[in-house]
Formats: C-alpha cells, sequence, structure tokens
C-alpha cells in the first residue's frame, strides 16, 4: 500500500488504485451483490417468512431449503434474505442520521470555533465516556424495542465519531493560510465551505461511513439478540441466533447460516473501509486514530 | 526520568483530570435523564400485580419519585458522591454494594480476555510488521479483519456448541470465584475468555502491526541498522522496547470498550458480572440498578481512558502542549 | 517470539488437564448426610415472602422452606402437614383443627397456634394475593397453643386445598416478618432453613435437624439460577447440578436415552391458555372470539412448544383428575372461522398479542398464531416484554390477546373461580356470564361430589363455548435429576419436594 497524497485532481489514480486491490474489489462486488439481494429479499424468497410448518421443523439443508428450516418449520434461507435487508436498512439509515448530525457538528465546531467548538465538542465528549452498546441499550430500553427505535439509538450513538472526523478535517483546512487570503478577500463562508471544506472532510469521511456501516450492523444485531431490536416475528439475524441457542446440537444450521450473513456482511463493509482508506486518507492508519475513534 | 516531575506533565495531568470530571458530570445528568425517561411506572411494576393506594403512595415517597426532577437529581449526585447509590427496586438491596459484588466477575472476565488478546496479538502483529507484504503478513490481516467482522454473541454461541455440548471439555455457562476454587474457576473462564480475547486480538493486532511499523521506520532504528547490528538485535531492543508504550495504550483501549462490551457475552455464558446486571435491570425496569451501573461503567470507561492519555501523553510530547 | 508461544502452549495444556481431571466431586460430609443437592432452576425468585410472592421460582425454593396446615400428598389428596388432624362441625361451619406439638422455627422458637392466626389474618387484613382463598372464613382463633378453629359462612367443600394447596398459604412467623426480614432471609418450619442469597446467582439452604417429619438426608440444597435451559441440561449431564427442571422440550426425545440422568415426564395439573380482551372491540362479540377459537391451530402449537410432551385439551381440568370434562368443539377449521368473522362484522383487523420472553412458549405460539390468523384478515403484532411488564399489561387491560399458563391448581374451584367469575380477581380478559357466575357459585359449597362435578362441567362447557379462555394443552412436568438422587419424585402439581431426598453413590434406598 503505497502512500497516495490526497487531492480530488488526482481522483482518476484514485479510482485504479482501488480497483487494483482485489480484497478491496471483492468487497465491493460483495456488497453489490448483497444489495441486490437484500433489495429484492422478498421476491427472490423461495417461501414466507412466516410459513409456519411444525411438522418440518429442524430439517437440515436440502434441496427444499437450502439452509434448512428453522423450529417452526420456516425456511431460514428465506428468513436470513428478508432479516439482511432488515439489518442494511437499519444500519444504512441510523449511519445516514449520525452522518448528517454529526457532520453539521463537527463542522460547525470546527468551523466557528469559540462556543459552539467548546459545547459541542464536551457532550460528543460526554457520549464518548458510554461504551456504544450500553448508551444504545439505554436509549432503546427508554422507547421500547422496535425497529425505528433501533435506527434512532444506534443513529445517536454513532453521531459523535462523525462529529470528530469532521470536526478534526475542518480544524485542518480552516487553519491553512488560503483560507485566511480567501477570507480577506470577502469570500463567503457557504463558499468556502463547500469548495474547501467539504472536500477535505470527504475523504475520512467516506471511509468512516464504510466502517460505521459494517460496526452498525453488529449492533443492530446485538440488541435484536438481546430481544430489544427488530422484534419477531419480523426476521432479524442476531434474534435468529438468539432462538437457534436451544437447537445448537439439533440444529446447527439455525445458528451458522445467519451467523455467516453478518460476518460476509461486517466483512466486505470492513475490507472497503480499509481499501478506501488507503486511497483516501493514508494518515488515518496511526494510533492516533485508534485513540481518536476508539 | 527528569522529565516526568517537570511542570508541564503535572500541568497535563491536572488539566486532563478537571476536564474528565466535567465529562463524569455530564455522564451523571445523562444517566439520570436516561433512567426518568423510561416509559412504565416503576412503582407499579415494582408493587406487582396487587396493591393499595397507600402502598403505592408510600413507595413512590420512599424512592423520592414525587420531587420535582431537578430535586431528585442534586439529591441523587449527592449521595452517589458519598458512595450511596440508592437502592434496588427489585429486592432493596444496596445498589453500591450489589454493584461491587458483581464488579469482580466482569473484572476478571476483562483481564482474561486482555490477556489471551495479548497472547495473540502481540506476536502475531509484531510478525506481521516484520514481515510486510508477505503472504504470512497477508494471512494475518485479513484473519484479523474476519475476526472484526464476528459479531461476538455468534461465536459465543458456536464455542459453546462445540467446546462445550458438543464435545464436553468445558462448562457452558456460570462461573466459580478465583480465590475459592481456582480450578473451577479457570474451566468456567476459558470460553467466555476466548470469546472476548479473540475478538479484542483481532482488534490489537492491528494497531500493534502499525505500531511496530511506525516505530520501525523511526530514525534511531535506521540508525542502529546502518551501524551494522544484527535485526534480531535491533528487533529486540529498540522496536519492541519503543513499541511498547503505544501497545499499552492500546490495552488500555480495548480495555475499557472490553468493559462495555461485555452485556451480550455476560448474558450468553450467564456470567454474573455488571454486564448481565445491566441487562436484567433494564428488563426489570430497576431505575437505581441501570442508573448505578451505567454511572459506575461510564466511570470506569472514563479513567482507563484518562490513564490511557496520560500515558500516551509521557511518551508523546506534542500531545501535552495541546 | 519464542516465550510468548511457549507460554501459550502451556497455558492451553494445562487447561486441558484441568478440564479432564475435575468432574465436580462432591464433599461426603458423612455423619449419616448425603451430601448437598445442587438444583439449577430458570430464574430468581423476586422475593422470598410466600404470602407475597406469585413467581414459581420462589415457591419451588419456599415449598422446601415452609409448612401449611395440610398439604397435598402425591396424589393431590389433602393430608396432615402443622395439622394432625381436624374436625368438621356437623352443620359444616366450623372447622377444628389440631396442631402438631414440639414443631420449631428455624430460630429455635417454639411454634404456636398464635402463628396460624397470625398468618392468617395477615393475609386476610392487609389483603393479599391470596385473601380470596379465605372469602367464606368468618372468624379464626387459637383456643389453646395447640388448637385453630376456622369458622365460615357457608359450607366450604374445598377449604383444605385453599389453606393447604399450595405455599401462598404458609405459616410465617410474626417476628420475621414485623422485622421485615421475612422477604430476603425468610424464617419457616420446614426441612430446610434459609441460609443466603446471591442476587443473580444462586440461594443456599440447609438441613433443618428438628424438622417434625424427620431431618432430612441432605446436609441442605442450593438453587442455582439458570436461565438457558440447554445450559442447564449440559450442567446436569457433566454433573455439575444434581437437579433441573429447566429443560428444552425438544430434548426430552433424545434424553430419553440418556444413561446419565433420570429423567421425568408427568402429567401436570398446570394448563396453557389463551385469552381475547372482552374489553376492546369486537372481541366483545362472541362469534368474533369464536372465529380465533377455530382459527388457531393448536396441533401445531402444541407440537411446536412441547414437541409432543404435552396433551392437548379444550378445558382446563386434565385427565386422569376426577373433574375431568371430555370436550373438543373446536377444530383448525379457516373457513368456519371466516363465516364467524362475518357475522360479526369483523373485517380486516390488527391484533395486539402479548408475549414473554419469560416464558418462551409465549412467543413461539405468538409466531403461529400471527401466521395462522393472516389468512383471516388480522395481523397480529407481536409485544414481547418481561414477566413483570406482562403483568402490568395484563391487568391495566393493555392487550387484544394473550398467552400464559396457570400452575399447581388442585381443587376444581382453583381451576375456574378466579379467573371466569364477573368478580374473580384474576379476570383479566373481562368475561361475564351470569349462569357461569351461578355455577361457579354453587360449586363453591357443594359437599356431595357427583353434584359439584355437575357444576363445574357446566361452568367449564359454557366457558370453553363462549371463549372466556382458548385452552391449549396440559404441560408435563418434566424435570432430570441425577441417577444418584433417590427419594424424590416429580409431582402432578409442579411442587419441589426435597425432604426425603438422599443422594447416594452407591443407589442405596
Amino acid at each position: 500500500m503505497t502512500d497516495m497524497p490526497s487531492g480530488d485532481n488526482l481522483r482518476v489514480s484514485s479510482w485504479r488504485l482501488l480497483l487494483a486491490n482485489p480484497l478491496t474489489l471483492a468487497s465491493g462486488v460483495v456488497l453489490i451483490a448483497v444489495a441486490i439481494a437484500a433489495g429484492t429479499a422478498r421476491w427472490i424468497a423461495p417461501s414466507g417468512i412466516n410459513d409456519v410448518d411444525v411438522p418440518n421443523a429442524l430439517q437440515p439443508p436440502s434441496g427444499a431449503h437450502w439452509f434448512g428450516t428453522d423450529e417452526l418449520g420456516r425456511d431460514i434461507l428465506s428468513r436470513v434474505l428478508v432479516a439482511m435487508q432488515a439489518s442494511l436498512q437499519v444500519s444504512v439509515v441510523s449511519v445516514a442520521f449520525a452522518v448528517v448530525v454529526g457532520v453539521t457538528v463537527g463542522v460547525v465546531a470546527g468551523y466557528r470555533g469559540g462556543w459552539a467548538d467548546i459545547v459541542f465538542m464536551r457532550v460528543v465528549d460526554v457520549m464518548f465516556a458510554f461504551p456504544v452498546l450500553l448508551l444504545a441499550l439505554a436509549i432503546v430500553a427508554i422507547l421500547g424495542p422496535g425497529m425505528t427505535t433501533t435506527m434512532l439509538a444506534i443513529g445517536i450513538v454513532f453521531t459523535p465519531i462523525f462529529a470528530r472526523v469532521a470536526r478534526a478535517s475542518t480544524l485542518s483546512v480552516r487553519t491553512e493560510p488560503y483560507v485566511a487570503v480567501s477570507r480577506t478577500m470577502g469570500t463567503g463562508h457557504g463558499f468556502i465551505l463547500s469548495r474547501h471544506v467539504l472536500p477535505n472532510i470527504a475523504g475520512p469521511l467516506i471511509v468512516q461511513t464504510s466502517l460505521s456501516l459494517a460496526f452498525a450492523i453488529l449492533s443492530e444485531a446485538a440488541l435484536s439478540f438481546l430481544g430489544l431490536g427488530i422484534q419477531p416475528p419480523h426476521p432479524s439475524l442476531g434474534r435468529m441466533i438468539f432462538d437457534s441457542q436451544g437447537f445448537v446440537t439439533l440444529a446447527w444450521w439455525m445458528a451458522v447460516f445467519p451467523g455467516a450473513a453478518i460476518v460476509v456482511i461486517v466483512l466486505a463493509f470492513n475490507l472497503l473501509g480499509d481499501g478506501l482508506r488507503d486511497v483516501l486518507d493514508p494518515k488515518q492508519r496511526t494510533l492516533a486514530e485508534a485513540r481518536r475513534n476508539r | 526520568m527528569r522529565t516526568l516531575f517537570a511542570s508541564p506533565i503535572l500541568r497535563f495531568v491536572g488539566r486532563r483530570l478537571l476536564y474528565s470530571l466535567v465529562v463524569l458530570a455530564g455522564v451523571l445528568v445523562l444517566a439520570f435523564a436516561l433512567v426518568h425517561l423510561v416509559p412504565g411506572d416503576p412503582v407499579r411494576i415494582a408493587l406487582g400485580t396487587r396493591y393499595t393506594p397507600e402502598a403505592y403512595q408510600a413507595l413512590r415517597s420512599a424512592s423520592g419519585l414525587d420531587r420535582p426532577l431537578v430535586q431528585q437529581f442534586f439529591s441523587y449526585a449527592g449521595s452517589a458522591l458519598t458512595g450511596d447509590l440508592g437502592v434496588s427496586f427489585r429486592n432493596g438491596d444496596p445498589v453500591t454494594a450489589t454493584l461491587l459484588e458483581r464488579l469482580p466477575a466482569t473484572v476478571s472476565l476483562a483481564i482474561v480476555g486482555i490477556l489471551i488478546a495479548l497472547l495473540i496479538a502481540l506476536p502475531a502483529g509484531i510478525w506481521s510488521a516484520l514481515h510486510r507484504g508477505r503472504i504470512s503478513d497477508g494471512i494475518i490481516r485479513v484473519t484479523s479483519q474476519f475476526g472484526v467482522s464476528i459479531p461476538d454473541f455468534w461465536m459465543a454461541i458456536l464455542l459453546i456448541g462445540l467446546f462445550a455440548s458438543t464435545l464436553g471439555w468445558l462448562p457452558t455457562s456460570g462461573y466459580r470465584p478465583l480465590l475459592t476454587d481456582p480450578g473451577g474457576w479457570l474451566r468456567h473462564v476459558i470460553l467466555p475468555g476466548l470469546t472476548v480475547g479473540l475478538v479484542a486480538a483481532a482488534i490489537m493486532t492491528r494497531y500493534v502491526r502499525t505500531a511496530v511499523l511506525e516505530v520501525a521506520s523511526a530514525a534511531h532504528v535506521r540508525t542502529a541498522r546502518s551501524k551494522g547490528l544484527a535485526p534480531a538485535v535491533v528487533t529486540s531492543r529498540h522496536i519492541v522496547r519503543n513499541a511498547l508504550v503505544p501497545v499499552l495504550t492500546i490495552t488500555g483501549i480495548q480495555l475499557a470498550t472490553i468493559l462495555g462490551g461485555v452485556i451480550v457475552v455476560e448474558v450468553v455464558f450467564a456470567w454474573p458480572g455488571l454486564g448481565r446486571l445491566v441487562y436484567n435491570a433494564v428488563a426489570a425496569r430497576d431505575y437505581p440498578l441501570i442508573q448505578g451501573a451505567v454511572l459506575l461503567i461510564a466511570t470506569l470507561f472514563l479513567l482507563i481512558n484518562l490513564i490511557v492519555d496520560v500515558l500516551y501523553a509521557v511518551v508523546d510530547p506534542r500531545i501535552r502542549l495541546s | 517470539m519464542r516465550r510468548p508461544a511457549v507460554l501459550t502452549a502451556a497455558a492451553i495444556l494445562l487447561t486441558f488437564v484441568l478440564a479432564a481431571c475435575s468432574t465436580g466431586e462432591r464433599v461426603d460430609l458423612g455423619g449419616g448426610s448425603t451430601g448437598n443437592l445442587v438444583a439449577a432452576i430458570a430464574g430468581e425468585p423476586d422475593q422470598l415472602d410466600p404470602q407475597k410472592t406469585s413467581a414459581y421460582f420462589s415457591f419451588e425454593v419456599l415449598e422446601n422452606v415452609f409448612d401449611t396446615l395440610v398439604e397435598p400428598d402425591a396424589n393431590l389428596e389433602m393430608r396432615p402437614a402443622l395439622a394432625e388432624s381436624w374436625e368438621v362441625s356437623p352443620d359444616q361451619l366450623t372447622w377444628t383443627f389440631h396442631l402438631r406439638k414440639g414443631v420449631k422455627w428455624h430460630d429455635g422458637t417454639s411454634f404456636t397456634a398464635d402463628d396460624v392466626v397470625y398468618s392468617y389474618r395477615r393475609i386476610i387484613d392487609e389483603k393479599l394475593a391470596n385473601a380470596y382463598r379465605f372469602a367464606t372464613v368468618t372468624g379464626i382463633r387459637a383456643p389453646d397453643p395447640s388448637t385453630v378453629v376456622l369458622t365460615v359462612q357457608q359450607p366450604t367443600p374445598n377449604l383444605l386445598t385453599n389453606i393447604g394447596g399450595f405455599k401462598g398459604m404458609a405459616i410465617v412467623q410474626r417476628k420475621n416478618v414485623e422485622s421485615g426480614q421475612i422477604a430476603t432471609h425468610p424464617i419457616g418450619t420446614g426441612p430446610f432453613a434459609f441460609v443466603s442469597q446471591r442476587s443473580g446467582d444462586s440461594i443456599v439452604l440447609r438441613a433443618n435437624p428438628d424438622y417434625w417429619g424427620g431431618a432430612p438426608r441432605l446436609s441442605g440444597v442450593t438453587f442455582r439460577f439458570i436461565s438457558e435451559p440447554s445450559t442447564a441440561l449440559s450442567a446436569l449431564q457433566a454433573g455439575e447440578i444434581d437437579w433441573t427442571d429447566s429443560i428444552p422440550p425438544q430434548r426430552v426425545a433424545q434424553l430419553r436415552d440418556d444413561d446419565s440422568i433420570t429423567l421425568a415426564v408427568t402429567p401436570s395439573n398446570d394448563y396453557w391458555y389463551m385469552a381475547l380482551n372482552e374489553a376492546r372491540e369486537p372481541w366483545n362479540d362472541v362469534r368474533a372470539r369464536q372465529a380465533i377459537a377455530y382459527g388457531i391451530d393448536r396441533a401445531a402449537i402444541l407440537a411446536a412448544t412441547s414437541y409432543g410432551t404435552a396433551t392437548a385439551n379444550q378445558l382446563a381440568i386434565p385427565k386422569g383428575s376426577f373433574w375431568y370434562t371430555p370436550y373438543d368443539k373446536y377444530s383448525h377449521d379457516i373457513d368456519k372461522a371466516k363465516r364467524l368473522l362475518d357475522e360479526a362484522g369483523v373485517g380486516k383487523q390488527s391484533l395486539d398479542m402479548l408475549a414473554t420472553g419469560d416464558y418462551p412458549e409465549t412467543v413461539t405460539a405468538a409466531q403461529i398464531v400471527a401466521d395462522n390468523l393472516a389468512p383471516l384478515g388480522i395481523t397480529v403484532n407481536i409485544h414481547t416484554v418481561d414477566f413483570a411488564t406482562w403483568l402490568d399489561m395484563q391487568n391495566s387491560g393493555d392487550f387484544g390477546m394473550l398467552m400464559m399458563g396457570w400452575l399447581g391448581n388442585i381443587d376444581p374451584d382453583d381451576f375456574y373461580y378466579a379467573q371466569h367469575h364477573t368478580d374473580g380477581k384474576f379476570n383479566a380478559q373481562k368475561f361475564s356470564d351470569p349462569e357461569v357466575d351461578r355455577l361457579l357459585d354453587a360449586g363453591q359449597v357443594e359437599t356431595d361430589r357427583q353434584v359439584r362435578r355437575q357444576d363445574y362441567a357446566k361452568a367449564a362447557t359454557i366457558i370453553a363455548d363462549k371463549v372466556s379462555y382458548i385452552y391449549l394443552y396440559n404441560p408435563s412436568v418434566i424435570q432430570a435429576w441425577t441417577p444418584d438422587l433417590s427419594g424424590y419424585r416429580a409431582r402432578r402439581d409442579g411442587a419441589i419436594r426435597f425432604r426425603d431426598a438422599s443422594l447416594g453413590r452407591d443407589g442405596a434406598n
């Protein structure tokens, strides 16, 4: 992985570099496939997600049921597909929320400085003082379990990291001499923001988005596992793993396939994020990032 | 060593400490607010299915729930500072005592997890860094990526399914205190420790690798090499020693992360620690217990991060002055 | 890096050596005692005051700590406990109980008739949940330290089951109650005395050598809380625990062939049911309720929740009981269900189904019901909450339909009165039928067994016809224990009695 100077005029070479990395390429392909499968889940699913068929419960993978059946005779493949759709939905919405709110907060704090900076960043620090799952758990406990509250909880919990990333990038731009020169020439804030700040934060932001999507899927799965996320009978990968506990020795496929689905998606997002990072923001691969991102 | 006693360090520590206290105050407010926004009347739930209006009022005023919210907060904050976090709604036990009772289990799990993680991440990360670009480096990096992508509860269930239910080598759950039953403690802590440790190892391997890479490229190492010292000598003396502090800071961060992330692992393994306590308290709407546990975990989190920051500042003077 | 690798290898080796060696041997205390029994139950008691708790987990423990005046034997006939004998006056209105002498509380003080009076008065005066069992009692007095007299206003054939059917009517010690200690440190007269509780982990009891029924052969009992059934089962098979009732029904089939444990699948007097909230439209219309009764697939629910261990039943009282009434009006008939819904004028409808994670069968069944009712245009929304919240929501009528079970019933009045009488304390579904009320009231005072049986048969039939409850099945009591355990049997009422149990490697007696 060679170091690449960031800059939008090098975009062409960036793409080529991105595609040259086999892992990143593979992740991209996998994610596209996953997105298609999830998007069309209800149409391509071979059976209904709640077609209870108790006489055929706990069947191993076969021609009729590629992933086997669960304790109520439901087709696991269909449920995994629809559950993937739900997981992606939750992650995308929650990360989108976190990006919008977090970037706004971070840019304002970094650009305006002063009171805005102090107040916003202290709030961010307080949120960082809570472990991620604990905070999400507490929020879902307040608002009641369900898909919408899960989205909100994960969105809220992920906002601080985007705020920090956005602020850091904004700060590094704001102190650049050409920005000060622009200001003395009378250029509006809006112009500076869109021309200088946003392109600068784009790189780290994209990387963080990919990584946060990965973590969002894991968080949603954990919340569903604990019974606080997506509620039955709507399938969710975490809940399917929970239900598989009583049947581990009788029906290993109930645990393996939902878990594998999670791993595939999360791994793809992680590898993609890493590949993007190598291209867009090589500075981040340091210990400092570890401290900041916790 | 003289620099340790110079004022910049102490000033930095002082500033960070003050700052941490401010954050802690914010944590207190947030913990209090979170719990009091929960719908469902805790008094009704605590009293069960039938009770008289008198009993309801009595418990309500005894818990102080009939006073204005702000007053409740300050009274809570005040007692919290003296170590009194109230009593559990469910069984009337003092919250502080319950938390302290459950703390050792979580701490032993976290420590075992970190030890396993270090046992794996240190050699793997160093090897990976030193053999950068080679196949073994690639394998280690992909494996660690894989490890980061596995949900910990899934790994726990698979481990239990294989080693406990099918092979019967290890118990499926439970805990034995270290001091009264060391053999039992070890047998019971292995699977949960592995679950926590393997995931942490995956994360830490990458950072160890990065830390070693950064140190290896540092000027003085190149100088040592150019002086003709054997590569092995350079490795063991310079690289390892200088990468030690960043690795310690990584360990600290991971430890803090584990403290927050053990909830699910503790639930799966029926591990009687803080995480499972929080989960049960949330399910039972036991306000005082939720509040106390959240406060304790966040405080520990803050404390560990504070220590990490200070350690890091000791190493990197640039941070001190920022 | 050789050193870490060696350490790792050594650690792994040590682990396996330890795992292989340790078999969880119990220390044999000798001296006639056969050691401590470790029992795993599925949840933690919410409190240890027998008169106030309603959780089965609490009663599993308290069965061994407290006594009632009379108690059910293996056939669920009432026999002497703290009362040695009793008489009923010819007019059926005065019951005189002669108490056992020389009985001591766990703290050494003597048990007297005053304790009985205090206990019963406490239930009545504080209006505790079980006060309704004293509905006909007008007077309780202790003419001397070993006699208690109860006067009732009308003949009460089920008085004995009312005062002794389960430990909710236990005799408690005044000092223990007034000091507030009873909920956390109960003192009783039973075969085992409370020692300690470790929240989230276990409760420890030790044997009471002065027990009136003879000193227990066990030195003590430790109740551990293991919420995951497969975990408890693995612990039993590994020899870490000696007894558990936390057994996933889907494992029963393979456990029957397992020689390392003794499995008991006993028909019980428990029953599971579903109820529709009649305070909510359109479920106040009996035709809509009947449609649901025809719409659900009972066989599927039975199979998925009990894996063949339960017995289907469309009424509450199980086969094998004297009070059993055969009834099988309902079947899985979607067309009939649709017709009934049309008659009742019910179109597309949503139904809030209440389930609780603490009883997984409710979650399983809810999903089956959701699938069953979808073709009828009914969308089932499943709300899964913890049991405490479930109770709250049930009692405030915050549900459309729910599923739950009633445990440990003995007398037919136990099965029907409180749940289906208009004034019944547990009638959360708000059912009301004057004929049912009349029959249930009559049954309470009828002393002729045959006539009584008729009363309850008629009442039950109306209850099912009018769908106050949709009865599903009678589950079996499923328990498993180590072959070293003797002197214990699984009971129909689910009461866990370890007083005669002993652990012996030689399998003696």
